[in-house]
């Protein structure tokens, strides 16, 4: 529980779960609700909500989670439509790319990324003040985005 | 006894004449997920020109597409799944899903999990097996990609889910089977009656041990992309003479099931079954069944 609030906390955002819920399967995290947790086996696959892993001491959120942290997070980037779907692609954000961002802005803090839609497509990490960069300077480092669910199944 | 003469002869004998397949991409919405969205209106705007199938709720066939469907930033958020036409009748079957406790045998890769888990607004529970750990990782990439959060997920053989100790209202049974030639271009190339003979053994193992897991008034949805009247007609009818199981009237896309399979004469409740023979979807089976009733 510990590493998914400090992942949270990043952003500004709280985790509105109940802890009772949140299951540990090889290091794998899962919310698992009430009716669910009456009927699962403690050597299950998958269980209920996934909610990210850790792997060599290093917590990885799961996009369920990114979802969840939208509504609580401070730091937060909206895109405009193209550069959305390059930030999928597995690109960074140039500053001509942002439509809005708020919280923090300060180097190597980490952000939500959202489309135009206010979904989330990842999360990233500060690179450059937006206000004082030039337009090819990267502002957002793409850590993780949606489009990894294709490359999970190359 | 292989080949595409022999099969083709074969559903010559079972009343239906080749023609070659034009089977077209499907999509189905995931209403709990694009709720609000305006979802068609947005892959629209994307190049994606939609029709809505006919037969489906939540189903479309993508009539043209600028970009690749399973590539958009919608699909990866969710907010559809990309599932051939007929193989999204199956879960529709069902009565009252809501709340229910339902058991996906063969659930891998998990189409049909989800489309469940959507029915069910993630209320309820889902039990999904599947023996295959690498079409495991596929499931659960499924699951979190449409958010579903009613799901729990072992690597368990279907013949053995009865020692779960879990008793289900509702339990999809969309078996391993031998495929079709719509969905598979070399179909013909690599099956033969042994295959079709052994895949419908186990289909009957998984049949069998499903009905030790079903509650009282519990449902049973049979599916199969197999045009293989072992796998399908015949399997329903050993059904419903060894199982105490009845088949239930079905509203659906299909023709009737077969009661006449070369000569061999079925139960006529088989014929409340559905076959779809390969057109715009593929080859496809479904059977809804319930536990007989005692007489009073």
């Amino acid at each position: 529980m510990s590493a998914l609030i400090s992942f949270a906390s990043q952003f500004g955002a709280k985790i509105m779960l109940n802890p009772e819920f949140i299951v540990e399967n090889a290091q794998r995290y899962y919310f698992i609700n009430p009716a669910l947790r009456k009927l699962a086996r403690r050597d299950f696959y998958y269980a209920g909500l996934y909610l990210g892993k850790v792997k060599k001491g290093v917590f990885f959120p799961s996009f369920n989670l990114l979802n969840m942290l939208v509504a609580t997070a401070a730091n937060k980037v909206i895109l405009d439509r193209k550069t959305a779907w390059l930030y999928i692609c597995g690109r960074d954000v140039f500053r001509t790319g942002i439509l809005k961002m708020t919280g923090s802005k300060r180097k190597g803090d980490a952000t939500l990324v959202l489309n135009e839609f206010g979904e989330c497509l990842g999360f990233g990490r500060i690179m450059g003040q937006i206000d004082e960069s030039g337009k090819n300077d990267i502002i957002i480092k793409n850590v993780s985005d949606v489009g990894d669910f294709l490359r999970r199944e190359r | 006894m292989s080949g595409k003469d022999f099969f083709l002869n074969r559903y010559e004998n079972l009343g239906w004449h080749f023609q070659e397949p034009n089977v077209r991409q499907a999509i189905r919405i995931n209403k709990t997920t694009a709720k609000g969205k305006h979802l068609v209106k947005r892959l629209e705007g994307l190049g994606i020109q939609l029709e809505k199938v006919p037969f489906l709720e939540q189903g479309y066939w993508v009539k043209s597409s600028k970009i690749s469907v399973g590539a958009t930033a919608e699909y990866l958020l969710g907010l559809y799944s990309i599932q051939e036409a007929a193989a999204q009748i199956p879960a529709t079957l069902f009565t009252g899903l809501k709340g229910k406790k339902v058991l996906d045998a063969a659930a891998a890769p998990g189409g049909k999990t989800v489309q469940l888990a959507d029915l069910m607004e993630n209320s309820g529970v889902i039990i999904a097996l599947d023996v295959d750990k690498q079409r495991l990782t596929a499931l659960a990439n499924h699951l979190e990609r449409c958010h579903v959060s009613n799901t729990v997920v072992y690597q368990f053989d279907a013949r053995q889910a009865s020692q779960l100790n879990l008793k289900f209202d509702r339990v999809l049974l969309d078996v391993p089977c031998s495929g079709n030639f719509a969905s598979d271009k070399d179909w013909f190339k690599h099956r033969t009656m042994q295959d079709v003979e052994r895949n419908a053994k186990v289909q009957r193992g998984i049949l069998a041990e499903a009905v030790k897991c079903l509650a009282d008034d519990g449902e049973i949805v049979y599916s199969t992309c197999s045009l293989e009247p072992e796998e399908d007609e015949l399997n329903m009818d050993w059904a419903v003479k060894n199982l105490n199981l009845q088949i239930q009237e079905v509203n659906c896309h299909g023709a009737k099931g077969l009661t006449n399979i070369f000569g061999h004469k079925l139960d006529v409740s088989v014929e409340r079954c559905r076959r779809i023979w390969p057109d715009e979807t593929q080859g496809f089976f479904v059977c809804k069944l319930k536990r007989r009733m005692k007489s009073t």
